[in-house]
This record gives C-alpha cells, sequence and structure tokens, in this order.
C-alpha cells in the first residue's frame, strides 16, 4: 500500500528502504533537488571518523536498485487524512511519515559573533564544507595558526529563543577540533564550552583523547562578543569561569558551532493537521516511549529530527521504527 | 437668615479634618524642599510661568483637556464633575451675595443655602435665574456621576479596557462621594416640595415627592435627607486626603511647581509627594501598559506603583517590573513623571555607594584614532557589528575624521546602573567617560545607542560638546551634502526606540533618513505612542518569555503595515525586534551605508 515520506534526507530514505522490504509502496517528496539532505554536506561522523558519503551513498544505491519512487525539487504544502498535497499536486496514500527534519541555526542572528560579517567567523557546516572540498584556509588563503571552536551556538540560549540542547555540537566540536589537528599539526586550537555532553558510545573517549593525545584546550566559558583585528584575525572576549577571570583571545579562526533548531515547515504541519508541537517548536511525538515515532494522527508518523535534535544513528533506527509501525497500522486497514 | 442648624455639623467637621491636613502636608512637603527647589521658586515665582500654571489649572484641573484629547467620554465625565462641583460652589457663593450683600456668611451657608433660603421671597427674575442655573450645574454633575456609575459596572463603554484596582480608603471616599450629588438632589427636592423653591429640576423632583406623601412625611423626610447629605460630605471631606481624591487640590500645587521648574530627580525628595498625591487613579496608565497587554502583568502599572509607593507598601517587585517606555507619561492627564519617581524608588531600593568597586575604571582608556568628532559606541553596538562597521562606512564617505572612544572596548555609559538604582556606580562611569570625552578635545559626540544618549544629555555634563544621536548625524550629513544615498524601491517601517523618541524626542531626524532610502510606513501606533520592543535594560524584574510576547506583538504591528523591512535606530531594539518578526531588521545606520552613492 503507497506510503508518503516527507523528506528524503536519512531518516526519509531509511523508512522507504525498511517500507519496502515490508512489502509496502513508499513514496519520497523531496523539496531539494537531489537527495540526502544535511548529511550531503558533512564530511566524516562521530564519533570514528565514518566519511559521510560511505553512509549516504550504499543507501541511495539500494533505492536506486529497489527502484523506489522519489518525486525531487517537489514541496509539500499539506497533509491530509489522504494523502498529501504538493507543489506538483495530491499525492494519495494510507499513510505519511514526516521526516522534514531540522534547520541549521541562522548564525547571523548571534550578531556579536560577526558571522557574515567577519571574513574568518565560519560555523562548523561551513567547515565541514571546506573539508569536503579539500582545502581549509583562511579567507586571504593561507592556514589558521590559532583556532577557536565555540559550543552550544544557538542552543540553550533563551535569547535567540532556542532552549533546547541541539545534542550533537559538543561531539563534533571535539570531533572537528580532532580534525583540524590532523589538518594542522602545530596549531593552537581552543574549545569554548559552557557544559561538554558526551552522550554517546566513544564520545568520552574521544572526549579525552582530544585532550590528552591531541592537545586541545578546553576552556568553560561562552564567548560574549567577537571584533575584528588587523589582517583578518578575530578578538574573542570570553570568560574562563574556572578561573574566575574575563579573557581576551586573538584568534585567526573562530568556527561558531551552531546548534539545530526545528524544521521551519513544522508549523505547516501544524496548521493543516492540528498536530501539536513542543515548546522548541520541534513536533511532539505521541509519548517519548512507546509511541515515539507516532503523531496524535493515527496515520501520521514521524522520524529522525522532526521531532528533536538526534544523531544520524537516531534517526536511522527511528526510521526503522516507524517503518514498523507503518506496517503494523496498514494491516489494521 | 438664620445659619444654625445641627445638620451641618458633618460637613463643619469635614471642612475642619480637610483644612488641617492638606495645610499641614502641603507645609510639610515646601518647607522639606531642598534649598535649591526653595530657590528656583523664588526665581520664577513673579513670571509668565506662575501664569502659564493659572491657565494650565483652569484647562486640566478643571476643563480636563488632556483627558478629552484621549478619550471623549472620559473627559466629559471628569470634566463634569471637577468643572461642574466648582462652578457649583462660584455660583452658590455668587447667589449667596446676591441674597445677602456682603455680610460673612459661613461656609455651611453657602453650600447648604438652598435650606437656609427656604423661607425667604423667591419672585424676583433674577432669584428664578440663580435657582434654574444651580439646577442646570447640578444636572450636569449627576451625569457624571451616572457615567462613574457605569465605568465602575462596565468599563468598555466608556473606552478604558481596565480600570483601577482601589484601596479601602477610596472606596469609602468612592461611595460618599457618589452619595453626595444624588443626596443634594434629594434635599433640596424636598425642600422644594414643602418651600417651592426649586428650579427645574429640584422642582419638578419636588412636585414628584409632594403627589407621593403626605406633608407630614415630607417634613420629617426633609430633616433626614439634609443630615444624609451633609454627612456625604463630611464623609468625603475627611476621606479625601487619605485617599485619592486628594488629586484634586494637589493637582495645583504640581501645576504651580512643575512651571517653576521643580523636578523629580534620581533621588527621592520632597518635591515627589506633591506627584504621588496628584494621582488621581483614574487608570489610563493602565491600557497603553505593554506589560498588562501582552504578558498578563497586572499589579506594577503606573497607577499601582504610585499607590503602593504613596501608601509605603511598595515592593521592589513592582518598582523593578517596568520597561520605563513612557507610554503610560504620555497618556497620564495629570503629567506625573512616572519614571522619575520609579527610578528614585529604586535608588531607595538598590543603591549601594561601593567606591572601590570601580577603582579599576581609573586610566582605563584604550580609545584610538584622532579628529574633533568622537564615536561612542555604547555596549549594545558592540555586540551589534554590522552597526559599527556602517558607522565606519558612512565616517569615511563623510571624510570625517574620528576619535573612537569604545570600539576596542570602553567604559559603560552608566546608564544601565542608573535605571537599576545604583545612582552612585552610575556617577562613577559618567565622570570617568566625561574625563575621557575633556582629555581628547572633541567637540561632537556621536552615539548609536539611544540609551547613552539620554543619559549623555541628561547627566553628563559636556559643556562645549554636542551630543548627537547618529540618526541626527547622518541626517545632518545628507542635508549638508557631505553623504549621498542612492535611494531604492524599497519600503521600510520604522520603528521608535523608547529612549529615543519619548527619551529624547527625537523622531524626525530617523524618519527623514528612511526617506532618503526608502518609502517609509508607519505603524498604527507610532511616534510617542510607539510600542516597546519588550527587552528595555529598564525591566530587571520580567522574565525572557513575556519580553518575547511584547516582541512578537510589536512585530506583528510592523508586519501590518506591509513593509519590507524594519528600520530602528537603537542596537537594542534591532536585537529584540529581531526575535519578534520574520522581516528583515536594520539599523538606520546600515540602510543608509548599503546604499552610499559611490564618489566617482
Amino acid at each position: 500500500m503507497k506510503v508518503t515520506i516527507i523528506g528524503g534526507g536519512v531518516a526519509g530514505i531509511q523508512t522507504a528502504l525498511a517500507l519496502k522490504g515490508l512489502g509496502h509502496d513508499p513514496v519520497i517528496i523531496e523539496k531539494e533537488d537531489t537527495l540526502g539532505g544535511k548529511l550531503r554536506g558533512w564530511h566524516r561522523l562521530f564519533p570514528v571518523m565514518t566519511p559521510a558519503r560511505d553512509v549516504l551513498e550504499p543507501m541511495l544505491k539500494q533505492l536506486r536498485d529497489q527502484q523506489i519512487e522519489v518525486m525531487a525539487s517537489t514541496e509539500v504544502q499539506a497533509i491530509e487524512s489522504d494523502g498529501v498535497v504538493t507543489s506538483r499536486g495530491k499525492v494519495e496514500s494510507r499513510a505519511t511519515v514526516v521526516c522534514s527534519g531540522f534547520d541549521l541555526f541562522d548564525a547571523t542572528l548571534k550578531e556579536e559573533y560577526g558571522y557574515g560579517i567577519y571574513d574568518n567567523v565560519i560555523t562548523s557546516a561551513d567547515l565541514e564544507q571546506m573539508m569536503n572540498n579539500g582545502k581549509i584556509a583562511l579567507a586571504d588563503g593561507t592556514q589558521p595558526h590559532r583556532i577557536a571552536f565555540l559550543h552550544c551556538v544557538g542552543s540553550r540560549d533563551e535569547k535567540v529563543q532556542q532552549r533546547h540542547c541541539s545534542k550533537v555540537c559538543c561531539v563534533t566540536g571535539v570531533k572537528q577540533a580532532i580534525e583540524m589537528r590532523r589538518w594542522f599539526p602545530h596549531s593552537e586550537i581552543y574549545n569554548f564550552y559552557m557544559d561538554i555532553r558526551m552522550f554517546g558510545p566513544g564520545y568520552e573517549e574521544m572526549y579525552r583523547s582530544a585532550q590528552q593525545e591531541h592537545g586541545i584546550q578546553f576552556i568553560r566559558g561562552r564567548i560574549s562578543e567577537a571584533a575584528p583585528v588587523k589582517g583578518g584575525k578575530v578578538q574573542i572576549k570570553a570568560e574562563d569561569t574556572l578561573v574566575g577571570r574575563p579573557l581576551k583571545m586573538t584568534v585567526d579562526m573562530l568556527v561558531l558551532l551552531i546548534g539545530m533548531t526545528a524544521g521551519c515547515s513544522n508549523s505547516r504541519w501544524t496548521e493543516c493537521t492540528g498536530l501539536s508541537q513542543s515548546d522548541s517548536h520541534f513536533m511532539r511525538p505521541l509519548d517519548m516511549f512507546e509511541g515515539n515515532v507516532r503523531s496524535e494522527l493515527p496515520n501520521v508518523f514521524y522520524a529522525g529530527t522532526v521531532t528533536s535534535p538526534k544523531t544520524i544513528g537516531e534517526s536511522l533506527n527511528e526510521a526503522n521504527a516507524a517503518a514498523m509501525r507503518v506496517a503494523a497500522y496498514l494491516e489494521t486497514l | 437668615m438664620n445659619f444654625n442648624s445641627s445638620f451641618a455639623l458633618p460637613f463643619s467637621v469635614g471642612v475642619m479634618v480637610l483644612f488641617v491636613v492638606i495645610t499641614y502636608k502641603y507645609v510639610r512637603w515646601l518647607y522639606r524642599l531642598p534649598d535649591g527647589d526653595k530657590r528656583q521658586i523664588g526665581r520664577n515665582l513673579f513670571s509668565r510661568q506662575t501664569w502659564k500654571a493659572v491657565w494650565e489649572c483652569v484647562t486640566e484641573s478643571l476643563l480636563h483637556r488632556r483627558i478629552f484629547r484621549v478619550n471623549p467620554v472620559l473627559g466629559y465625565m471628569h470634566m463634569s464633575l471637577a468643572f461642574g462641583w466648582f462652578l457649583l460652589i462660584a455660583t452658590g457663593f455668587v447667589e449667596t451675595v446676591a441674597y445677602m450683600g456682603w455680610t460673612p456668611v459661613p461656609l455651611r451657608g453657602h453650600v447648604f443655602f438652598k435650606y437656609y433660603s427656604r423661607e425667604a421671597v423667591h419672585t424676583e427674575m433674577w432669584q428664578m435665574v440663580f435657582t434654574n442655573v444651580m439646577d442646570a450645574l447640578l444636572l450636569f454633575v449627576l451625569s457624571g456621576v451616572a457615567l462613574a456609575w457605569t465605568k465602575r459596572v462596565y468599563s468598555k463603554m466608556l473606552g478604558m479596557r481596565r480600570t483601577t484596582r482601589h484601596v479601602w480608603g477610596d472606596r469609602v471616599a468612592l461611595t460618599a462621594l457618589w452619595c453626595i450629588f444624588p443626596a443634594r438632589l434629594l434635599a433640596e427636592s424636598t425642600t422644594s416640595a414643602i418651600w417651592h423653591n426649586g428650579g427645574f429640576l429640584t422642582g419638578w423632583v419636588g412636585s414628584l415627592l409632594a403627589d407621593a406623601m403626605s406633608p407630614e412625611t415630607l417634613v420629617a423626610m426633609e430633616s433626614v435627607v439634609w443630615w444624609v447629605y451633609s454627612f456625604a460630605l463630611g464623609i468625603f471631606f475627611c476621606a479625601m486626603p487619605f485617599s485619592r481624591y486628594m488629586h484634586i487640590f494637589t493637582e495645583v500645587p504640581l501645576i504651580f511647581l512643575r512651571r517653576w521648574g521643580i523636578k523629580s530627580d534620581d533621588r527621592p525628595k520632597s518635591f515627589d509627594h506633591f506627584q504621588l498625591e496628584a494621582c488621581s487613579r483614574c487608570g489610563i496608565c493602565i491600557d497603553p501598559c505593554q506589560l498588562q497587554r501582552d504578558a498578563g502583568i497586572n499589579t506594577v502599572q503606573g497607577v499601582y506603583f504610585l499607590r503602593d509607593r504613596r501608601y509605603n507598601m511598595l515592593s521592589a517587585e513592582v518598582a523593578d517590573n517596568c520597561l520605563m517606555c513612557g507610554r503610560c507619561s504620555e497618556r497620564c492627564p495629570v503629567g506625573v513623571d512616572i519614571n522619575s519617581l520609579r527610578l528614585n524608588s529604586r535608588y531607595t531600593f538598590h543603591n549601594s555607594p561601593s567606591f572601590r568597586r570601580y577603582d579599576y575604571l581609573r586610566g582605563v582608556d584604550t580609545s584610538q584614532g584622532e579628529g574633533k568628532v568622537g564615536y561612542f559606541a555604547g555596549c549594545m553596538t558592540l555586540l551589534s557589528p554590522r552597526i559599527l562597521q556602517a558607522m565606519e562606512r558612512i565616517f569615511e564617505a563623510a571624510d570625517e575624521q574620528v576619535w573612537w572612544a569604545d570600539r576596542n572596548g570602553g567604559v559603560c555609559c552608566g546608564r544601565p546602573l542608573k535605571l537599576t538604582g545604583e545612582v552612585d556606580a552610575a556617577r562613577e562611569m559618567m565622570r570617568h567617560n566625561t574625563q575621557l570625552f575633556q582629555k581628547y578635545e572633541i567637540t561632537t559626540l556621536v552615539t548609536s545607542c539611544p540609551i547613552c544618549l539620554k543619559v549623555f544629555r541628561e547627566d553628563y555634563n559636556l559643556q562645549d560638546i554636542e551630543v548627537l544621536h547618529h540618526s541626527e548625524y547622518i541626517q545632518r550629513l545628507l542635508a549638508e551634502g557631505r553623504l549621498k544615498v542612492t535611494p531604492t524601491a524599497e519600503a521600510y517601517t520604522y520603528h521608535d526606540p523608547c529612549e529615543l523618541g519619548r527619551g529624547c524626542g527625537i523622531y524626525d531626524e530617523p524618519r527623514a533618513v528612511v526617506k532618503s532610502v526608502a518609502t517609509l510606513l508607519e505603524p498604527s501606533e507610532t511616534r510617542n505612542m510607539a510600542l516597546c520592543c519588550g527587552s528595555s535594560i529598564a525591566n530587571t524584574a520580567i522574565p525572557d518569555g513575556a519580553q518575547l510576547k511584547i516582541a512578537r506583538s510589536l512585530g506583528q504591528s510592523l508586519e501590518a503595515t506591509g513593509a519590507d523591512g524594519v528600520v530602528t535606530a537603537c542596537p537594542l531594539c534591532k536585537k529584540a525586534v529581531r526575535r519578534g518578526t520574520t522581516l528583515p531588521v536594520y539599523d538606520l545606520a546600515e540602510i543608509v551605508a548599503d546604499n552610499l552613492t559611490t564618489r566617482h
């Protein structure tokens, strides 16, 4: 039976693969012209530096092999009880899985860090892109000597209406710091954090090795502001809260570890279906346990970061779980 | 005429109490004024200001012109009570003189003249005129009382969404006040029923009474109703100096003192009493308050703050929970300077003189550059580097030599501390910055932060340095042709920052600058009634969620203009407005710098 899947990121692809395996007929509707979502922009994945390609490519190949229908460059405008309305007309289906994911936090909202204003202030996503392109350099093409990472940009920050923890940025910051050490063995690398949350398998070990083997400095304290100094460098002001002193540091490159914000399409889902959003605007699953991939509607399901920040692995798990739930639901029809 | 009657006793006692208490209060407050204020009064006593004050007393205390402008029905209600009652007293006095000539008549003789003159002959034409004029005035006042009753029951009918919740003393006085005029009508009508001395109103009500009752009942009733009337007056006069009705008299000295240049300060002083007790608790300040209308905070508005402070039950919570946006003062019919009073209440709660705390300020100088024009970014501009960058480009385009006071981090202007009541600490910052500005001998000081601007203009003594907001400075550059911009097809709406608009009276310059690059669209509430962004540094008690609600409500009103973007002229507003709208938000300097005409 036909199932629409909104979003062709890892969660959407895996949901489609799993549903196909269960004998159903999934169709992926993706607003971009290619599948893969945010994962396409990533270079390597924590905690074991798996190339993002190695995760995505086999999934895409399976999708092609199994001839799963994909509607690219198509935007879903509304979810209805018998399918979805898209920019290319109505797609009828018996169930819908919402895998519309998250948005990256817009770092220009933290104007004090100068993203988009100073040349050498970049985001973690920009850095991944640089690594994918094979060249990490300052705006003038030279190599950075002193690099600072700032954690929690757009996470746990009331002032930009992001109270939630984005979960993956801590370990991303550690991962990227280690990668930078490999690119620039003689550089100085600092991570400014308020808490380091190493929740997954191998994460804590990675954090330890970042300090012990890679000589990365971790300073507890958020950066309050960045200012330009001569030569394209950036001066940052922070407080080292363990020592209890303010500090100023001039760095060549400032990397903002941007968080995950709720997808901008979430309000559309809420408007057309009556589904609800949590305080952080992520979609609210039926419950946090047994119904974590179900919605308040019997024929609408969730997988991946549409409901909260998640790692790639967690999104894949949810995709499988959602497929099982959909299959069980279709049985009852 | 015989003016001896026992029923006048409550009235006479009330008048005595009123006179003694009010005299005691005013003499005490005036005596305790600081010497500077007393000298100021001495200088201005025989000046045009005194005449202006007399005129203001007529237009405001009696006619209530300011309320009329905001809400005509409410204006009529207040005017009929104040001006109507005043005319009743004045006309009653003239009437007594007309009857009696210039013989000394006790006060009760004037007030209860209808009773005392009941046995006199009332056949002359002028007597009939007096009787009917007095009836007309009574009707005028009664119409106000009727509106006041309606307002209590159904405030929306009078254009007020919310009215004041009153204290116990107010309720006594209010009840007495509401009884005074109906009681007077009844008393005079009863007398008229017996003696036929009424006008069109009291005569008519009197004839109705005469039809309904026997003459014996009327006589018995007459002795009762005049007692009731006298009691209502007596109770009202006794309660008055302790209730909100103290405003009736206090507004008059307040108007004079204000005209003579006396102001409330950042520390409490005796003049504050005049302001506090001139508040009539009309509640007009409640509706404009965004804390009330967007965030559901209902205990901190001007009327409640003034009430709490007057009765010594002010909490720091109430004093601190205010954006100090000044929208309430714009509407206040008495013109109470609520913000200054709130500031000096905060001083009482929070000022902690600890001068060694700021020892580290000594010698701090991170300024750079040379020029007669100084630029003070302020902390919020430093946190909004786009504005700083835009100013840099503007200075460059205008070929201005600039001394940068604080771009590498400077000392705070002092206003945030002042707003929390830490006046002594704020003075330390002000002293430091003043010395810095003087050391570099600048002639013009430009700032892009209205918060800094206000404190530079109000609290700094910068003598020969002209202080300009960047909106004024840019407008001047454009007017002089030192800066050229290319107009765009964009339509922007302009958000008035509180500290710039209501705070410093700067409304036109930023608008002129916006118009030089784009079409300007005005939101429905604008200029002196512009909404606050909600993130005011003056409020240290408000939770972030409430700030956000205010920002969103502002965002909606800005979006309703249909503009492509929002322009504001305050770095703090810029940050706050961005939280409440999906429209792009720019500082004035940014739209100018982005559209500079490049010179060939």
